[in-house]
């Protein structure tokens, strides 16, 4: 493979990264999900910082995606909202990992 | 490299936002607390009574934390179960704990054993690094870097209660003087943070709304 060739696989990695993921509050989110087992809406928001709102629309378009998984139940009378991230987003976030560091490592300081 | 470092911390964040209430502090200071008042009162009750009465004490703050924790602390920091590489940390942290227990006891049977050969400073700094020293290996597995602290404040104050019953025989060897301000400090940190808590993390009052669209 000459040079160029090689160039243009690596463009080409950097053109399928996974824009699910790659927004830094869904980037955030899948981060914190990765090193835990499950978490709790109120928990995830204090981690991120976001406003229920904002963590609402990122967690349905994970969720949309099949990244993660959002389990509702009741606490008493109250909802209560717990988040994991599914085997498929566990893959996908490896993925965008390996991509990115793939990128990114190659590029000069 | 970087990618690891920045899931490690993620994952040191989320621990310590876990465990950053302050009621643990609390505890610890309660327990730290023993040594300042069983001296005081071994001279009614005797060594084991004055020791012992602190049993259901301990239970009573441990059944006030774990209901604060429930009904004040999780619903404004959520609830988090931890992963895999946490739980293999906290079974390593157990097993290293008992082996050094384990240690800790053999010594502590040789010097009792051995106890008119020694002087008493000996028994108080071994006994005080070795509260240092399991507190340290907490502080590191549990990422509670506070631990470290209060086992070196623990064996100061062990230090400094012999130096001031040797120089100035200050009365059961100074452990009420000492003892009461470590656990002083640590209680009051414990307050501070649980009340910073409070006062930075109110509840959530959109939850019910916002879960609504989620299901």
């Amino acid at each position: 493979m000459t040079n160029q060739q090689t160039e243009q696989v690596k463009l080409n990695l950097l053109a399928n990264i996974d824009q699910i993921i790659h927004t830094p509050a869904r980037l955030m989110v899948l981060t914190y999900l990765y090193v835990v087992e499950s978490a709790d809406y109120v928990f995830l928001m204090r981690l991120t910082g976001l406003t229920w709102g904002n963590l609402f629309t990122h967690l349905t378009k994970l969720e949309d995606a099949g990244y993660i998984t959002i389990e509702k139940t009741f606490k008493g009378k109250k909802p209560y909202t717990i988040i994991h991230l599914s085997d498929q987003g566990r893959n996908a976030f490896r993925e965008y990992k390996k991509s990115m560091k793939q990128v990114l490592d190659d590029l000069p300081d | 490299m970087s990618q690891k470092i920045s899931l490690r911390q993620a994952e040191h964040k989320v621990f310590r936002t876990a465990f950053n209430h302050g009621l643990w502090d609390v505890f610890i200071g309660s327990i730290v607390l023993q040594f300042a008042i069983a001296p005081l009162l071994s001279s009614s009750l005797g060594d084991f009574w004055s020791s012992a009465v602190f049993l259901p004490f301990w239970a009573l703050v441990f059944v006030v934390i774990c209901l604060v924790r429930k009904y004040i602390v999780t619903p404004r920091i959520g609830f988090v179960k931890f992963g895999q590489s946490r739980k293999i940390r906290l079974a390593k942290f157990t097993a290293v704990m008992l082996v050094v227990n384990l240690v800790v006891f053999i010594i502590g049977i040789f010097f009792a054993l051995n106890y008119n050969v020694t002087s008493g400073w000996i028994h108080t700094a071994l006994f005080g690094f070795a509260v240092l020293v399991m507190s340290s290996i907490a502080a590191y597995f549990l990422n509670f870097t506070r631990l470290f602290i209060y086992g070196l404040l623990f064996l100061l104050s062990l230090l400094v209660g012999e130096w001031l019953y040797v120089n100035f025989k200050i009365s059961h060897h100074g452990f009420p003087i000492t003892f009461g301000i470590t656990a002083g400090i640590i209680i009051i940190t414990g307050l501070v943070l649980f009340f910073r808590l409070i006062r930075e993390y109110p509840i959530p009052i959109k939850e019910s709304i916002s879960e609504e669209k989620i299901g």
